[in-house]
């Protein structure tokens, strides 16, 4: 199959995935372009969601530009961004018509509880398989257990990337 | 408020808080309620809301989602389309830049330690996540139960990690159904 038509059925899985906030994508990009495909290395995967995560604009957005320019040029970019959002586009607009219905259907609730709780476990399993890659002693340890920590501390009320970028300073003096 | 709004001022509005807005796609839908709503008056509050209720049925990315329907809103399919590609533009614009002209630092050792700091970062932001969505939906044992489930089949199964969303939301549709059939028995009985 050619490089671009697999792109194109990845990042259309990795957009159908994607149900409840930017960082559901992180455990799918993982397993489809680190694990199954092997187009990334796995630091690179690293570098390409700090990337994503400190520039402007939907994360799942940054980080398929960035992987499809890094495995098939400004094709493979154009490609990956535009399956990212097919899905969800062609869904809305098959559906948008009958949303009224549809939201306050109780069968399409009952499914939603469902998959909200699927989510939890799907962000569980990130933290670890993306954490246990990531992590390669106590210093590694210390600085995500203090990103983690100011976090909790703070409570939505600084916004995440200062924390990112707090964090890549001391990496800087750090590593 | 049935307005006329150009397609021209569709497109710059979405792209102008694609352009300036960091942090993910929440953080940018609440910016468009702000221009659209409350700074425009292009849509009222309620139809904002009961179509961000919508965006967050489909998956996707949310800010996508959510332009498209108020896109769809004031200007019909195409206004749609032009809010979408409004939203997306800038985002791929900046990346390509960021690969083209940053990537070959990337190998610098200052560059690689400020990077490894950052995906720290995002290890800590993960178990952050993890524990507020616990906090949030993890309030009892049958919800923890489930959770368990989906996430030991990805786990000992090694399947692909979308699985773990399609288990819950199938043992939680039919469980949640059988309680249901319960109390409109139970309903009907009283009655």
């Amino acid at each position: 199959m050619p490089i671009l038509i697999k792109l194109f059925l990845s990042f259309a899985l990795i957009g159908v995935g994607a149900y409840g906030g930017g960082l559901v994508i992180i455990p799918l990009i993982q397993h489809e372009l680190v694990n199954s495909q092997g187009w990334l290395t796995f630091n690179e995967m690293t570098q390409l969601i700090s990337v994503a995560q400190m520039t402007p604009g939907p994360i799942a957005i940054n980080a398929a530009t960035f992987a499809g320019v890094r495995i098939a040029g400004l094709p493979g970019a154009l490609v990956a961004t535009t399956a990212v959002v097919l899905p969800s586009i062609l869904m809305l607009s098959l559906l948008a018509p009958l949303m009224e219905r549809i939201s306050t259907n109780t069968h399409v609730r009952q499914l939603r509880v469902g998959v909200q709780i699927g989510v939890v476990s799907l962000i569980i399993f990130a933290t670890w398989s993306y954490g246990s890659g990531i992590v390669g002693g106590w210093l590694d340890f210390a600085v995500s257990a203090l990103a983690f920590t100011g976090l909790v501390l703070t409570e939505g009320r600084v916004h995440p990337v200062l924390f990112i970028l707090a964090c890549g300073f001391l990496g800087l003096w750090l590593f | 408020m049935n307005c006329f709004v150009p397609y021209r001022s569709v497109f710059w509005t979405f792209f102008r808080i694609g352009l300036f807005t960091l942090g993910g796609g929440l953080v940018m839908v609440s910016v468009m309620r702000h221009e659209l709503v409350f700074k425009r008056r292009w849509i009222e509050e309620e139809d904002f809301l009961a179509e961000m209720s919508m965006a967050t049925l489909v998956p996707g990315v949310i800010a996508v989602n959510v332009a498209f329907l108020q896109g769809r809103r004031m200007r019909g399919w195409r206004g749609a389309l032009i809010a979408v590609l409004g939203t997306v533009l800038p985002s791929v614009c900046v990346i390509l830049m960021v690969v083209w002209v940053a990537l070959p630092f990337f190998a610098h050792p200052g560059v690689a330690a400020f990077l490894r700091g950052c995906a720290l970062a995002v290890a800590g932001q993960l178990a952050f996540t993890s524990y507020l969505f616990a906090r949030k939906y993890l309030m009892s044992l049958a919800n923890v139960a489930l959770c368990a489930v989906s996430f030991l089949m990805i786990v000992l199964l090694k399947l692909h990690p979308i699985w773990a969303v399609i288990t819950a939301a199938g043992i939680g549709y039919f469980c949640a159904q059988l309680s249901a059939a319960n109390d409109d028995s139970s309903e009907s009985t009283l009655n």
